[in-house]
């Protein structure tokens, strides 16, 4: 057992990737005659135990340590493959493994009788392993490779019930959106790799890192190079305008949905960026944070009007996403992954519990007589006497959702938004509309989801009573993870202190040196401001959809404008596909008329020129040949009939020459 | 008186001689050209020629035309249909590039004639200031009989020889194959 | 008086009259016809010249020579032709193309 326990760290986060890998090819060999994912589930949670015994408890707070080794050589340079460990990385690795077990037990009743479970296992064991493979990539390009495994796991898992139209376009959608993201990746991994000429973190960004050896990093390339990332990280964590493959991602199974589309997966962007914070310049980091801002905005916006639970809660996760990335915009990365990790529980909580209601609808659904979609808000109403115990979890993630003392949100939330004011204060100007647009967000924030938990848990049932007696608490296996991530979502799992973050482990892990002042006033100010703002918002939530005192016209243009997401969906589709489509019919027929023409008239005219040195060499060429052959023929003949063998003929010939003779020599 | 004769004599030597080329008749023209050589034999007189004449018509008339029917009429199968060959056209049509030729040597020759007709050679002025001609009163035959056997000794054994070849290469060549 | 020219010009037209002969037939036996009188006008020359030559007697000489020659030229002549009829079955010229090429 001692040899056991002194694996290193290396070595074991190898395994915790290659686990859930050995579990995929086992599901796919398997197949059908796998169903119950026994080994996904065995795997990943052998994937988390090693994660963090030997790899998080080893690595967290001490000397980051790598591996690295020779993959390829082109020309003198040579490509490698390692591990990396450090703080980041490992605390990355674990939220990943720490998430995927809960959601594994959870799958297991969720998805219980699905037709495809087997493929359902197969791919979340897929998704496992490239998402832990991409937390401990030392090198851009292997990072790279699984970034779009990622995506691929990501949009077979969206795709999972392929027989609906609207899971097929939503795949394709995240699948396409994506590849604009990786393009970007690309041009950035370019960008470095010629800056650099090395793609390994470690000798970039590492302590001796050739970045630190005099760089700088305000060149246009390293400009662009940090934009290409940002607009990798903005298709994977679906930032404003990228994010609209996000909602419609939901067409996924929900268990999915809460591990890929809200705590993993998603978060895939925000890891990025801040494992190579150091590479962005001060223009990039405005633009990653005033993109965020507008994300988180407008995002924010939309949930407000959404009816159907998982895309208030996808928009909510989007706009959360534009919280971290301001935060990486400032600066404060340690921040942006404190949200992540917070974010990544009580997201996930969300998720799951929706997905309860959801299973107890749809489950409603097989007595109901009439059809109605088990997804949609307006089909709940009073479900917390039929699903207590989901009704207070779901009420904890809302809380810590919303930021509510004593819970993590609150904590991770603050620390954005103070050092968002901090910064903004720092740089003075209109950056100040940027954390301000933050607490309006966070207020809007607290609106929509306490407006989800008085629709779906409070007020009367509002589609047929006889329906009740079918709407029962979620199974045992569904429960407990949901109950365990529930108590992640709280305060003393990240810090001691419930009012102040600065005394949680994960921010001191990180230890970011702010480039702004610390203002003591707001670490005060804030956290009340948001409470109360909050405390408002559930007041006025409460008294409109509980009490039914609802002022608003329901079709007033805002509400309309925030369900249809302010047209963008719209836009996409009647502007971009179809711009494209046409503009692809343009090429289409530019190729077949233009290019084409051009290469079938250029054949023709070579054919016509070929035809004309045919028609030349026969008729010039070979007439001329012809013409001398025929002449020397003729002559020939000429000459040939002189020859005809009469003696009369000879005579009279010579006699003729004769005659001519004579009158020369007369006439001379 | 003389003139006329000789006259005469030419034309009906160069009209028969005419007519022979352009019979169409074989026969006709093998028989007419008796008439030629008559012709040409009396022309002969007028030369003072008397003993040549008589050769003429002794050789020409009585060995070579004989000789000439004889092989006429051992080579030509078609004799018959040539002989009973009373054709509508009494006269062959004449051959114009061979007329166009023949008239071309006898402008020339006509020409050369009349060109030089009066720059006689200077061994005939001579022999006629000298009187050295041949006079119609003289001995021919005497006189050729005199130089055969004396001056043209050697060309006259010479052609005795060479007719004597003659005679029998032509035996030899129209002698039957078979014999060979 | 008979002139020399009158004879010359007999002669030529007698020549060529021969010389048409000898081009324009289509029997090997009138060929040979027109062979004796092309003969013919050049003995007819000899014996015209031969007037002006009492000493020597040449033109009627060599008139005889030629008559001789001529009778040797037509037995051979006529020996070839016979021949010639033997091999080809014909007399005509024309037939007979052998030189051809």
């Amino acid at each position: 057992m001692g040899a056991l326990f002194n694996i290193s760290p290396i070595l074991a986060s190898a395994l915790v990737v290659v686990l859930p890998f050995i579990a995929f090819l086992y599901q796919a060999l398997r197949g059908k005659k796998s169903t119950s994912g026994n080994i996904s589930l065995i795997a990943i949670i052998l994937s988390a135990v090693i994660s963090a015994s030997f790899v998080f408890a080893e690595i967290w707070g001490h000397t980051p340590q790598s591996a690295t080794y020779n993959w390829f050589t082109i020309g003198t340079k040579t490509f490698t493959f390692g591990i990396l460990l450090n703080n980041l990385t490992v605390l990355m690795q674990l939220i990943v493994c720490v998430i995927a077990v809960p959601v594994h037990i959870y799958s297991r009743s969720y998805m219980k009788g699905d037709n495809g479970i087997h493929r359902y296992w197969m791919y979340l064991s897929l998704f496992c392993f490239a998402m832990l493979g991409l937390t401990i990539s030392k090198n851009l390009l292997m990072m790279y490779i699984f970034w779009e495994l990622v995506g691929f796991a990501s949009y077979l898992l969206i795709g999972f019930w392929f027989t609906k139209e609207a899971a097929v376009q939503a795949n394709k959608k995240a699948f396409i959106v994506n590849r604009i993201g990786d393009l970007g990746f690309l041009i950035g991994i370019a960008a470095v790799f010629s800056t650099f000429g090395s793609l390994d973190l470690v000798e970039i960004l590492g302590k001796d890192g050739l970045f630190y050896q005099g760089i700088d990093n305000n060149t246009g390339l390293m400009t662009i190079a940090g934009l290409g990332f940002f607009l990798g990280a903005m298709a994977k964590s679906a930032q404003f305008p990228l994010h609209i493959w996000l909602p419609d991602a939901m067409e996924g199974p929900t268990s999915v949905s809460s591990l890929i589309h809200a705590a993993t997966m998603v978060a895939a962007g925000v890891f990025l960026l801040s494992s190579l914070f150091p590479l962005f310049n001060d223009n990039v980091l405005v633009f990653i944070a005033i993109i965020g801002t507008i994300t988180a905005l407008s995002s924010a916006y939309f949930a407000l009007g959404q009816y159907d639970i998982k895309k208030i809660l996808a928009f909510s996760t989007v706009s959360q996403l534009g919280y971290m990335m301001v935060a990486v915009g400032i600066g404060a990365w340690d921040a942006a992954m404190f949200h992540l990790t917070t974010h990544a529980f009580f997201k996930c909580l969300l998720f799951l519990c929706a997905g309860a209601v959801i299973h107890e609808m749809a489950h409603a659904k097989a007595h109901s007589t009439t059809d109605y979609d088990p997804q949609d808000l307006r089909n709940m109403g009073g479900l917390r006497r039929q699903m207590p115990k989901t009704f207070i979890l779901m009420t904890v993630a809302s809380l810590a959702l919303a930021g509510f003392p004593l819970t993590s949100g609150f904590l991770s939330k603050d620390a954005i938004v103070i050092s968002s004011f901090e910064w903004a204060i720092d740089k003075g100007g209109l950056f100040i509309t940027i954390p301000i647009i933050l607490v309006l967000v966070s207020i809007a924030t607290a609106f929509y989801i306490g407006r989800l938990i008085f629709k779906a848990f409070f007020g009367e049932f509002r589609l047929d009573k006889s329906l009740l007696p079918h709407l029962h608490e979620a199974p045992k296996t569904m429960l407990y993870p949901m109950v365990f991530l529930g108590i992640c979502s709280l305060f003393f799992v990240f810090s001691w202190n419930p009012i102040s973050y600065h005394g949680a482990a994960i921010l001191d892990g990180f230890s970011v040196a702010y480039i702004f002042k610390e203002i003591h006033s707001l670490h005060i100010i804030v956290p009340i401001t948001l409470t109360i703002t909050a405390l408002c918002s559930w007041w006025v939530g409460y008294r409109w959809y509980v009490l039914d005192k609802y002022p608003l016209n329901p079709n007033s243009k805002w509400i309309t404008a925030a369900q249809h997401q302010l047209g963008m969906n719209d836009f996409v589709n009647n502007k971009i596909v179809k711009g494209t489509l046409t503009f692809s019919n343009w090429a289409y027929l530019f190729d077949k008329y233009i290019v084409d023409g051009l290469v079938n008239s250029i054949g023709h005219i070579v054919k016509i020129l070929s035809q004309v040195a045919s028609w030349f060499d026969k008729y010039i060429v070979d007439g001329l040949v012809n013409t001398i052959a025929g002449t020397a023929y003729y002559l020939g003949h000429l000459l040939r009939w002189v020859q005809n063998g009469r003696l009369q003929n000879y005579l009279g010939f010579a006699l003729t020459v004769v005659l001519i003779g004579i009158i020369y020599l007369i006439i001379r | 008186m003389e003139k006329f004769l000789f006259y005469a004599f030419a034309l009906l030597a160069i009209g028969s001689a005419l007519l022979v080329v352009n019979l169409k008749n074989t026969a006709r023209a093998l028989f007419l050209f008796f008439i030629t050589l008559f012709g040409m034999a009396g022309l002969f007189l007028f030369a003072l020629a008397d003993f040549v004449a008589i050769t003429q018509i002794m050789v020409y008339v009585g060995g070579v035309l004989i000789l000439m029917i004889f092989a006429f009429m051992l080579s030509n199968k078609a004799l018959l249909s040539d002989m009973q060959n009373i054709s509508t056209h009494f006269l062959s049509i004449p051959n114009w590039q061979s007329l166009l030729l023949s008239l071309g040597f006898l402008t020339v020759m006509i020409y050369g004639v009349i060109t030089w007709q009066d720059q006689m050679p200077n061994w005939i002025l001579e022999n006629i200031k000298t009187g050295d001609i041949i006079q119609a009163t003289d001995n021919n035959i005497n006189q050729l009989g005199v130089k055969f056997m004396t001056q043209y000794v050697l060309p006259f054994e010479v052609i005795s020889i060479f007719l004597l070849m003659a005679l029998i290469g032509a035996a030899h060549l129209s002698r039957k194959e078979e014999q060979r | 008086m008979i002139t020399l020219t009158h004879f010359l010009v007999v002669s030529a037209c007698i020549f060529c009259i021969g010389l048409y002969a000898v081009l324009a037939k289509r029997n090997a036996i009138l060929i040979l016809v027109g062979i004796e009188l092309m003969i013919n006008a050049a003995i007819l020359n000899f014996v015209a010249f031969g007037r002006y030559d009492k000493i020597n007697y040449g033109g009627q000489v060599f008139a005889l020579f030629a008559i001789v020659l001529a009778a040797a030229a037509v037995a051979v002549g006529l020996a070839i032709i016979l021949s010639v009829y033997r091999h080809y079955k014909t007399i005509n010229p024309d037939n007979i193309t052998d030189l051809r090429d």
